[in-house]
């Protein structure tokens, strides 16, 4: 049972090798300009941007646990934004009644995971439409619930969350929280990444081709399937427990279904099963929507301008990219960087190859874009060695 | 004892827009087998579209047709984008009829406003046993049953229901029979649109539509769909009625908000059972 395919294919390989080589040491030099440039940032930036940094930065943890979900796990999750709900009431509650704020940062993501894991358990028997389907009424419960119970604050939600405390500092400086966030994306990534590199890492992707061959290969199939389910939910739950510090309000009305199918975009456009994907997903989502809001609040624009701009922008890039560009931007920019590469140091392009890279792959297809995912995780730099693999 | 009554049957009205939202989930599932996330958005449309027709002074009927035929041509768009690709995988298509619902708000809030849209169709109400009942709500059960036996007359007796059910029950046969699975596709796009147009024409007099309840729309008729496991139009029928009836009675005696987790649980419960029975028919066959 050997899931990655056509690495090495035939005569070629050594060309294959050496360029492939050249690339991932490119990818690791862009993923340090990245988290450099990243950590660099916020130094530079008014309140307002940082706030959209901030957002950026949940937005992408949560992505990463989809991106992990859909990508590897082959399962579509409409409702994460439940569980990035959960997070944020979790954080929220527990400092609003006087726990410390740290220890409601760390509880947020175990919460998260142990409510997915336990939602899971009848839930994951379901596969594809109905899976997908059922998350999403999971979410639609909860806020219904999380509305009508005067301890959640119901309708109006909970006001003047404590602010974030470390080592017995508030952190009251917007910046500060672009750090926090930094950190837990860069956390969440490298946890990503050495699940990925590493045994149950290759049965999730075993399991995502075929969970029949899977299990008759050895691969406990619903074991894996709920530990990638709570994890992601644990990703999203410490994104949103980021959430709730940093805004210092949530109410049912800040996790609509719309923002799990936000999610689903981001990670569909970024790249399914990739590390970095989830980040280029979320960034050029983000961006692009906080440049068309600028764009609709200018004056002699209609007062529906920007809301209008979202939608549009949210459908036209998940159908071009799902329709064009299936493996998603990342995957498919580091192709065509193979293939520009490869041509420059003169290697022959052997039939074989180009084959194999010319297989079209499914975007929210789980089985082909497993080959996105290597082609993304592969080659593009990664945050840390991969001790996981032993 | 009227209340009752009342509940009962403002509970089959309901159930009946939920089985016509769900029979348009069947219909295109069964030919093509992508649930189309977008099918609540068909009923939104329409609803609005005949909202704003009757606005212009448009008579009943003409407006609601124009609404419908809207909806049907709503349903061919979204076919085409979905499905119209060859090799498209049919959760990629779940993914993009999720963006054509999105992309829908769009337009929707640009063509006709983010407020609430409602219109009149029946009006006055009619006694029985003592219980005030509104004709609005015998105009949607009536229409219903026309519709429903309209369709399985469609898909048992037209030739094109017929290459429809073909294709849906076994494609691969359908083709070599000169069948077109992609154009039936389309097809069953169409015919999903007009039926969601059907339900949004039938239910925006009973409750006001705004652009983005079709969510709720669709998770409703997707859980009367999943009666039939998404294959049959009748058990849709069925799935609708229970549903409807069980969030009136809920709504009715104990509290108006917890009708959607009864709806939603009873989905859950549903479809997890149903998986079940699945996965020991899959051992039973190896």
């Amino acid at each position: 049972m050997n899931a990655f395919g056509g690495a090495t294919a035939g005569g070629t390989r050594h060309t294959r090798a050496r360029s492939s080589d050249r690339l991932r040491s490119a990818g690791i030099v862009l993923g340090v300009i990245v988290g450099v440039g990243t950590l660099v940032l916020p130094l530079g930036l008014s309140a307002a941007q940082l706030t959209v940094y901030v957002l950026l930065g949940t937005a992408t943890m949560v992505t990463v646990g989809v991106s992990l979900l859909m990508g590897y796990a082959g399962q579509v999750s409409l409702g994460q934004a439940a569980f990035y709900a959960i997070g944020g009431y979790t954080a929220a509650l527990m400092t609003i009644h006087g726990l410390p704020s740290l220890l409601g940062l760390i509880c947020a993501p175990i919460v998260a995971g142990v409510v997915a894991g336990v939602v899971g358990i009848p839930i994951l028997r379901l596969r594809g439409h109905y899976l997908a389907f059922a998350t999403l009424a999971m979410q639609l419960i909860l806020l219904s619930i999380v509305a009508q119970v005067d301890f959640f604050g119901g309708e109006l939600g909970l006001n003047g969350i404590p602010l974030l405390s470390l080592a017995g500092k508030e952190l009251s400086d917007p910046r500060a929280y672009a750090y926090v966030v930094w950190i837990g994306v860069a956390l969440v990534m490298l946890v990503t990444h050495n699940i990925i590199a590493s045994r149950p890492g290759r049965g999730l992707r075993a399991l995502a081709t075929s969970e029949t061959a899977a299990e008759s290969a050895g691969v406990p199939v619903t074991r894996y399937r709920l530990t990638v389910f709570a994890l992601s939910a644990a990703f999203a739950g410490l994104a949103g427990a980021i959430y709730a510090f940093f805004l210092g309000y949530i109410a049912p009305g800040s996790f609509p279904v719309l923002l799990s199918l936000e999610f689903v975009v981001m990670a569909v456009v970024g790249g399914l099963g990739t590390v970095w994907g989830p980040l280029v997903g979320a960034a050029v989502i983000t961006l692009l929507v906080q440049w068309l809001n600028g764009l609709g609040t200018m004056p002699g624009m209609p007062a529906y301008a920007s809301v209008v701009f979202s939608y549009a922008v949210y459908a036209v890039v998940l159908i071009g990219v799902l329709l064009f560009l299936r493996r998603g931007l990342l995957p498919t920019a580091v192709v065509m960087l193979r293939k520009v590469t490869r041509r420059r140091t003169g290697g022959p392009v052997g039939s074989v190859e180009s084959a194999d890279d010319d297989v079209p792959v499914g975007g929210a297809d789980s089985s082909s874009s497993v080959d996105g995912a290597e082609d993304g995780d592969g080659h593009i730099g990664s945050p840390a060695g991969s001790e996981a693999g032993r | 004892m009227s209340a009752f009554l009342t509940y009962l049957i403002s509970g089959l009205a309901i159930g009946c827009t939920f089985a016509l939202v769900g029979s348009g989930f069947v219909a295109i599932h069964r030919v093509t087998r992508v649930v189309n996330f977008a099918q609540g958005t068909f009923a939104v449309v329409a609803g609005m579209m005949a909202g704003s027709m009757l606005g212009h002074g448009l008579p009943h009927g003409l407006a609601e047709v124009i609404a419908v035929v809207l909806a049907g041509a709503c349903g061919l768009a979204a076919g085409v984008i979905a499905i119209g690709k060859p090799g498209t995988p049919t959760l990629s298509s779940l993914v993009i009829t999720l963006g054509i619902a999105i992309g829908a708000y769009a337009v929707e809030i640009v063509v006709w406003g983010d407020q609430p849209v409602s219109y009149q169709m029946a009006r006055g109400s009619v006694d029985i046993a003592g219980a005030h009942i509104q004709t609005q709500y015998f105009v949607v059960i009536g229409a219903t049953i026309a519709i429903f036996i309209a369709l399985s007359l469609f898909f048992s007796r037209s030739y094109v229901g017929k290459a429809l059910t073909a294709c849906a029950s076994n494609p691969y046969a359908a083709r070599l029979a000169g069948i077109n699975p992609i154009r039936m596709g389309l097809i069953a796009f169409t015919v999903g649109g007009v039926l969601g147009g059907l339900a949004g024409v039938l239910i925006t007099p009973l409750q006001p539509v705004t652009f983005d309840a079709d969510v709720a729309l669709a998770v409703n008729g997707f859980a009367a769909a999943i009666f039939g496991g998404l294959n049959k139009p009748s058990a849709a029928l069925v799935g609708g009625l229970v549903l409807g009836v069980t969030e009136a009675l809920v709504a009715g005696y104990y509290n108006a908000s917890y009708q959607t987790e009864v709806a939603l649980g009873l989905m859950l419960a549903i479809m997890i059972w149903q998986a079940r029975k699945r996965l020991s028919v899959v051992e039973e066959v190896h």
